[in-house]
């Protein structure tokens, strides 16, 4: 750490790891709700708690995000925040408005639709939220002597999830159109923003640990998140298949989606290249782990995991069922969760100026996650595959087919309560550096 | 390859990639009437979205195969129930085998289910380019038509397709809304069981039971076994 205003990132990432503990909970409970008969239905029905667990894991990722550009941008521009307050006062508002959305999904408070469960006034708070952060992020990359590519690239990111979000707010009448620029919000994020903000996060940390030299690290990334936007937005298509829309979504969607995993293949490289190549020792092995095993889960969990179920003559059985809840759960943690867990490991240390602490613990989270993790997607995939060849392929009925999928919803939770215990060592360590007193 | 090229092509990509999808997305808009027969989106179809998200129903329940997965995709549910069935489903959701999956009783009023209802029917209308697909094994069970001992099988097997079950209780499984069929082989015969499935109304007109028009010839004879049977 060099710059004081850094230290705002700290609360955000605390913030971020509770977050990330309660959405694990809600999600074992969700997973048992669909193993055993539900006592809790008139209090917490299957759909409100989905709402709390999805807009919970938006809002710690959110938090995480900002905690890591808070902490990124005063070093790459070489200027202190703009602003420290802004910074705390959107930390509060966002807080608060979480918060107020989950409490307001238990009282039945809701637009309705899947993942944007938000009531349209939350919505525009956060996009309040949202100006905020934007502002304080551009004005003190405006005073910069030198713009580099990784903010300008960062800056981009959370304008563009900024401006999708916008498409999120309206009231549709046609369900089909609702569905289309839906998409706009959750893929555009998901295959375009989070990755731009992502990419960014890592390729500062990959400069900071190795110390291979900018112009290498900064060219590779411009390669990265430009095919991640090539294949990305066009790629958006390969939710227009079965929704209303044209049939040639199946083309383009087919085509430009089953290139994804390219620029993701292409970041396991770049990691592994740039950490064969460093320059420096590689002090902060813990850091080095978690950098690789991301890059390394992102692909498969994004990658390999989407693109088995991307093209139509798959996607036309599977559409609907387990396996995108499967993807789901891979593709986020290896995507967004890892990255998120990189970037604290790295950063919270340095903000509280310890050269060297107990890192055991962080190697024990990383493995207890990942694993579970797999075991998480497998029990949904294998539920997933089943459903579509009994459901879709054979025309049983859906109730009934659910009762065959009963044990991998069991592998599920068993790697939920994994998940859980390691979630709950990480928030452990976040807290032990959290209060430490500065060195 | 230099740092400006990867700049470079990074922008232009980004652009070209930017306007083609702008452009289809124009496109998509002017197929849109036609695909989602926008001249029947009438004031009662919006009202009924509005209750669909209202219980955020699309968070246990998919739609055109989107949202929870918790419970069953209801894109074509207009089609495949009826309208006699999904008002008797959603007055009381909750009267099935106490051991499957529940759905919460919202107490809808019945403006509300009427609207919810004609939005489904709105939805079934939408082309959605042939999804959800045409099972592979449907043809199987309708290729059988000897009288036999797994025809009697393959009737129960019809029977829990179309979810009688719901309404109808036999030997101490199933609903309450129709009556109990553990004994309806010994009160009715197969010529009027087959009228009565096809076309409920033909024997009483005010009856909650749905037509199963898209029942198929070999189903309808191996259901209609299987009912006979049970005396």
């Amino acid at each position: 750490m060099v710059y004081e205003s850094q230290k705002v990132a700290i609360k955000y990432f605390v913030i971020s790891a509770i977050l990330f503990g309660l959405q694990v909970i809600v999600g074992l409970l969700l997973v048992s709700k669909y193993i055993w008969a539900d006592p809790l239905i008139g209090f917490l029905p299957f759909n409100t708690a989905r709402a709390i667990h999805t807009n919970l894991l938006v809002v710690w990722m959110i938090f995480g995000f900002m905690g890591g550009t808070y902490y990124l941008v005063p070093e790459e521009s070489g200027k202190e925040l703009f602003s420290k307050g802004l910074a705390n006062l959107q930390f509060w508002l966002l807080l608060l408005g979480g918060l107020v959305g989950v409490i307001g999904f238990l009282f039945r408070w809701t637009a309705g639709r899947p993942l944007l469960e938000l009531p349209v006034e939350l919505k525009w708070a956060i996009v309040l939220v949202a100006l905020i952060f934007i502002f304080n992020v551009f004005m003190t990359m405006i005073r910069t002597k030198k713009w580099t590519a990784i903010q300008g690239l960062l800056l981009g990111g959370i304008v563009m999830l900024a401006v999708m979000w916008l498409f999120g707010i309206p009231f549709f009448k046609n369900l089909t159109l609702d569905y289309y620029y839906w998409w706009w919000v959750i893929h555009l994020w998901v295959e375009g923003a989070w990755e731009l903000i992502a990419a960014s996060l890592m390729a500062f940390i990959l400069l900071k640990i190795t110390g291979i030299d900018r112009q290498v690290i900064e060219k590779w990334l411009y390669v990265e998140v430009a095919l991640v936007l090539i294949t990305g937005i066009i790629g958006t298509g390969h939710h227009y298949y079965w929704i209303g829309t044209p049939r040639y979504w199946l083309w383009w969607g087919g085509i430009f989606s089953a290139l994804e995993p390219l620029p993701i293949l292409l970041m396991v490289f770049d990691t592994l290249n740039h950490v064969r190549h460093r320059k420096i020792e590689i002090l902060d092995r813990l850091v080095l782990h978690w950098a690789v095993g991301c890059a390394i889960f992102h692909f498969i969990g994004a990658g390999v995991w989407g693109f088995i179920h991307t093209l139509p003559v798959v996607n036309r059985w599977t559409h609907g069922t387990q396996v995108t809840a499967s993807h789901g759960h891979m593709a986020f943690f290896g995507a967004y969760a890892m990255t998120i867990i990189t970037v604290v490991y790295y950063a919270l240390p340095k903000l509280k100026g310890l050269k060297q602490y107990n890192k055991k613990r962080g190697f024990l989270v990383f493995w207890i996650t990942t694993i579970s993790m797999v075991v998480v997607g497998l029990g949904f995939g294998v539920a997933g595959v089943l459903q579509s060849y009994m459901q879709r392929g054979l025309g049983i009925d859906f109730l009934t087919v659910q009762g065959f999928m009963r044990p991998w919803f069991m592998a599920v939770l068993f790697g939920g309560f994994g998940l859980f215990i390691g979630v709950i060592l990480y928030i452990i360590t976040v807290f032990q550096l959290f209060l430490k007193k500065f060195e | 390859m230099g740092k400006k090229f990867a700049r470079n092509f990074f922008i232009l990509g980004t652009a070209i990639c930017t306007v083609v999808f702008i452009w289809l997305t124009i496109d998509t808009h002017t197929t849109i009437p036609k695909r989602t027969h926008t001249d029947q989106l009438s004031e009662e179809v919006i009202l009924g979205k509005r209750v669909w998200h209202k219980y955020n129903c699309n968070d246990c329940h998919t739609i055109l195969g989107i949202g929870g997965y918790y419970s069953p995709d209801v894109t074509k549910v207009y089609f495949m129930r009826g309208e006699a069935w999904l008002k008797a489903f959603l007055k009381d959701p909750e009267s099935p085998d106490p051991k499957r999956r529940k759905m919460v009783n919202f107490h809808l009023s019945e403006d509300e289910t009427t609207r919810l209802i004609t939005f489904f029917k709105w939805v079934d209308g939408i082309d959605t380019n042939q999804w959800p697909p045409k099972p592979i094994g449907e043809g199987k069970i309708a290729e059988v038509e000897s009288k036999s001992e797994p025809q009697v099988a393959l009737g129960k097997g019809v029977f829990e397709k179309y979810r009688c079950d719901i309404c109808h209780k036999i030997e101490g499984k199933g609903g309450m809304i129709g009556p109990e069929l553990t004994r309806e082989g010994s009160k009715r015969d197969a010529l009027w069981l087959e009228q009565h499935i096809r076309d409920p109304k033909s024997h009483d007109p005010t009856t909650v039971m749905p037509p199963f028009p898209q029942i198929t010839k070999g189903e309808l004879n191996a259901l209609v076994d299987y009912l006979i049977n049970l005396k």
